[in-house]
């Protein structure tokens, strides 16, 4: 029993991020970090190693070739080998594009789960999952809080608006994980090390299949304009006066605003 | 020879940084406050393997250069000085069995340490017997297959919470401290042995700092270390290495001082700027930080030389603890200076780390112990004949 | 191809949901600007009684992709058939889950240009113009299809970025979806149900939300906080810290790995403010928080700010509204 879990590499969520002047994510200007929602479905593919139904955990991810250290962050928590696929003709690439790539390599390692976080970090678009499935032809278990294999089925555990459903697919499928499945472990100093000896593979497009040209440039969108968010009025304060004036003050700043 | 971190350094560093950060920094102030051993820490610090990097991979450790040993106590007395002792204790009890023991005794003791399984301390301190080491007073004497030991230790770090103990004691009374010193492997399950006290300190507050005491505790020969004799040999080869974790710790405590005071002096708004605006608090800031390199450099420089065996250890070990200790208590006072009021209160860590900072400067050797260490290595180099005790 | 905007129309109990209305008001704005019809792309239980009511809503046109029970992606090969059929300009679908996988499989199948989640969309010169808040807020972007992108463009849209129309009329052409053979998508089955004693409120569809982080407390210390979210006529939510410590179900936490939620109003009352919270809230309208800690961060961001204790202040403003409101 194979897994692939994704992993991106994303821009830490408390360091300063920017835009190129030609509107593309600079990637160089942050410390990275491996996608907090991606360590998620790593767990959940060691634990179900630890458990002995899985007998490979792969990591694969699309990216700058610097992308390769969060893969090591990865093997570094568990696992067995990883894969980058890395192109010059893959800057700036969009969902859309993405979910191509990752499709094709994902064909080309044919697991019987392609496990993935609910959403990335920086776009929070959280449509790679569903697109891959399209393309690949494979059904999509998403948002699982939970994840088991028996009998050749997939099931995953989740949460609906009230309660949980169990929801099951005949493998191989993809799937996508959310946080519920359990804190992610952090990487051992015997794991970073291992890691170092991990086998981690370098693929181009064309290594997996994939015709640069038919990818349109990596986007079918683009972006025309980043410009910092409107500046916000300085935040009114109420301090220093008691319970009951307080709630004077805020129902009366609600009132003013038409929301009582 | 290079003291550069390499990437394998840094992404070290940063590993260890996310572990300290997220679950020792938060409990420090708690540990401060109850002066509890935290155990918990001991566990988490244990399965990360951080307590078997000064030991070898045949041994269950993970064999990190002393340069990679150096970080990983620095950055968890960044978060919090108590918990740094942990591994830099485990080293220190550990070193004698790794400087003069045989390889049986390393095979019988060194994996349950690496493991975090058991803990070790180091026995060499008395109550009488302070920077004074030679004029230590514990027997050892010698019945059949055994040392019966006799006598006491004090301001031993771990003593309480430790499975097993490296401890000093005098198989030839007559023939005084440097001679007739010996080493040995005392598991503290031997009956006798008790550790009736800990210290109530003024920093470093969850590290448990006990008396111990044997009473005609029996200690089988297989685990004497070295030959009798070679006890003060060894205790000094010992220091010569674990004063440089001290240098290391010293210098992360200033790092986490500095580090507050930075955020701190960027929040606070006072006379309609913020603090960090003023050139004052810029000069000591630059002030923190530089000495607070220099101190690193130092300490990696003389870590790199532990590697290479350098003939002039010493020298390099003892000025690393030297400037880092002073570094720190300088550091860490002048954090409470700029957080000021805030600064003296226990809701902001600074005034702990100023307390835990205190003790870089005495134990492992005091300053002035680590000064003569220093004069005596310049002199040696200058072919000056080595200068009398006082 | 068409200029049509076409919009995902979620159906239960014969009943639509909140974010089909708002996505059918949004569907008929854009349509005047593009010179198309709104057009529903319905599913879910009761989808086919319900669609003609879709007019008052704003849609022109109900196509049926699927009734009865199943989970949502089951529609998705059906979804890609009408869509092929009359390839709309823009397919905007919402933001909450069954809304993204169904999106995502309209972009894997049919091989087109995915935007959002966006908080606000466009029609501009019959192009398709997205804003979203990228970055966890600090960057706005602003983005189009490039020039050969097929259509139609998929557009995830947060809740609360249209409102449904109000006393609308007319009832929509409804049509069934080509035929499609479900194909993989449709070998996803819910084996088991297990619904919660009480419903929990869809916080994504709330437009009062009154959240609650560690200075709560405990789960009795939320039973204020309910008060205030019943007197505002709004939802309860939680940060992380009270989600994990238990005193809520986790479907009502809001942040990073939670629910984006974006209310009229929203209240964070003994919530610091971290950013994986604050990413969950911050295109609120208007934010007010209560805390003890006047550094806390999320007095940098909220637009009033309260320094006191939650647990004096919540009770009394909860009577104070009411007692504006004459309950």
């Amino acid at each position: 029993m194979k897994i692939v879990v994704t992993v991106k590499q994303v821009p830490a969520t408390t360091a300063e991020k920017r835009y190129t002047s030609d509107l593309r994510l600079d990637r160089a200007s942050a410390e990275s970090i491996i996608n907090p929602l991606d360590e998620y479905a790593i767990e959940q593919a060691l634990r179900l190693q630890e458990s002995g139904a899985v007998e490979t955990v792969a990591y694969l991810s699309m990216g700058p070739e610097s992308a390769a250290e969060a893969l090591r962050r990865a093997l570094a928590m568990g696992g067995d080998e990883a894969y980058l696929v890395t192109d010059d003709a893959l800057a700036g690439a969009d969902e859309w594009a993405t979910a191509r790539v990752l499709a094709a390599a994902l064909d080309k390692l044919a697991p019987d789960v392609a496990l993935m976080g609910m959403a990335s970090d920086d776009a929070r678009g959280s449509l790679v999952p569903g697109a891959v499935a399209a393309i690949r032809g494979l059904p999509l278990l998403s948002y699982g809080s939970e994840l088991t294999l028996a009998d050749g089925t997939a099931r995953i555990r989740r949460l609906t608006a009230a309660g949980f459903d169990i929801v099951e697919a005949p493998l191989p499928v993809v799937a996508s994980v959310t946080d519920q499945v359990g804190e992610p472990r952090y990487a051992s100093l015997k794991g970073i090390m291992a890691a170092k000896r991990k086998p981690l593979e370098t693929w181009s497009l064309a290594d997996v299949g994939v015709d640069g040209a038919a990818l349109h440039g990596a986007a079918l969108t683009r972006v025309v304009e980043a410009r910092p968010p409107e500046a916000k009025p300085p935040t009114e304060r109420i301090e220093n006066v008691g319970p009951d004036e307080a709630a004077t003050k805020i129902a009366d700043w609600l009132a003013a605003r038409k929301l009582i | 020879m290079t003291y550069l971190p390499t990437p394998e350094h840094d992404e070290l560093r940063a590993v260890v940084r996310e572990l300290a950060e997220e679950r020792i920094a938060p409990r420090a102030a708690e540990i401060d406050a109850t002066a509890e051993f935290p155990w918990d820490l001991k566990e988490l610090l244990a399965q990360q393997d951080l307590l078997g990097t000064g030991f070898e991979e045949q041994h269950g450790g993970t064999n990190l250069d002393t340069l990679g040993q150096c970080i990983v106590a620095e950055e968890i007395a960044r978060a919090d000085a108590t918990t740094s002792l942990i591994p830099i204790v485990q080293k220190l009890g550990a070193l004698p069995i790794l400087l003069a023991g045989n390889d049986e005794q390393k095979d019988r003791y060194l994996p349950r340490l690496a493991s975090g399984e058991w803990l070790i301390a180091f026995a060499l301190t008395e109550a009488a017997a302070g920077s004074d080491v030679a004029s230590n007073r514990m027997r050892a004497r010698r019945d059949d297959d055994c040392y019966v030991l006799n006598g006491s230790k004090r301001f031993i770090t771990h003593g309480s919470v430790a499975n097993v103990l490296t401890v000093f004691a005098l198989t030839d009374p007559e023939a005084g401290g440097r001679k007739g010193m010996s080493a040995f492997i005392v598991e503290t399950a031997t009956p006798g042995f008790a550790a009736p006290r800990v210290e109530h300190k003024m920093g470093i507050r969850g590290s448990p700092t006990a008396e111990l005491t044997f009473d005609d505790v029996r200690v089988p020969v297989e685990n004497r270390l070295g030959d009798e004799g070679d006890g003060f040999k060894i205790a000094m080869g010992t220091l010569d290495r674990s004063r440089l974790s001290i240098a290391a710790q010293a210098v992360g405590i200033a790092q986490g001082a500095l580090d507050q005071a930075t955020k701190y002096a960027a929040d606070r708004k006072q006379f309609d700027q913020r603090v960090v605006d003023f050139q004052g608090i810029q000069f000591m800031l630059a002030d923190m930080a530089s000495q607070t390199e220099a101190a690193r450099a130092l300490t990696y420089a003389a870590a790199a030389r532990v590697d290479a065996n350098a003939s002039d250890l010493p020298y390099w070990t003892s000025s690393a603890k030297l400037v880092a200790g002073d570094t720190a208590m300088r550091v860490t006072t002048d954090a409470v200076q700029i957080l000021g009021g805030y600064g003296y209160i226990t809701e902001y860590p600074v005034e702990r780390m100023m307390r835990d900072a205190k003790i870089t400067q005495l134990y492992e050797g005091t300053q002035q112990i680590q000064r003569l260490i220093v004069a005596r290595q310049l002199l040696q180099r200058a072919g000056v004949s080595t200068p009398g005790r006082r | 191809m068409s200029n049509d905007i076409a919009f995902l129309a979620e159906y239960a109990d014969g009943q639509p949901s909140r974010g089909a209305l708002e996505l059918a008001a949004g569907a008929a704005a854009l349509a005047k600007a593009s010179g198309g019809a709104a057009v529903a792309l319905a599913y879910g239980s009761g989808a086919k009684a319900g669609a003609p009511q879709l007019g008052a809503a704003g849609a022109t046109r109900a196509v049926v992709l699927g009734d009865g029970e199943a989970p949502a992606i089951t529609f998705a090969a059906a979804a890609a058939a009408a869509v092929k059929d009359f390839e709309p300009l823009v397919v905007l679908a919402p933001a909450a889950p069954n809304g993204r996988d169904l999106a995502a499989a309209l972009v894997g199948l049919l091989d087109v240009p995915a935007f959002g989640p966006v908080r606000s969309v466009t029609v501009e010169g019959g192009k398709l113009r997205s804003e979203q808040a990228t970055l966890q807020g600090t960057v706005i972007t602003v983005s189009e299809p490039t020039d050969d992108a097929p259509q139609p463009a998929v557009v995830l849209v947060l809740a609360n970025t249209f409102t449904p129309l109000e006393g609308g009329g007319g009832t929509a052409e409804v049509s069934d979806a080509p035929p499609a053979d479900a194909g993989a998508f449709g070998m996803a089955r819910t084996v088991e149900s297990h619904p919660a004693e009480a419903a929990v409120a869809n916080l994504e569809e709330a437009s009062v939300i009154v959240a609650g982080g560690r200075g709560v407390g405990s789960e009795e210390g939320f039973g204020p906080l309910h008060e205030l979210a019943d007197a505002l006529g709004g939802a309860v939510g939680a940060s992380r810290a009270a989600a994990d410590a238990g005193w809520v179900p986790y479907q009502l936490q809001i942040g990073q790995t939670g629910k984006i939620v974006k209310p009229a109003l929203y209240m964070g009352i003994g919530i610091s403010g971290a950013i994986q919270h604050r990413v969950g809230m911050q295109t609120a309208e208007h934010v007010v928080a209560i805390n003890k800690d006047p550094d806390a961060p999320i007095g940098e961001f909220a637009d009033l700010f309260v320094v006191g204790d939650l647990f004096a202040i919540v009770p009394k403003l909860t009577e104070e509204i009411k007692r504006r409101k004459g309950t």
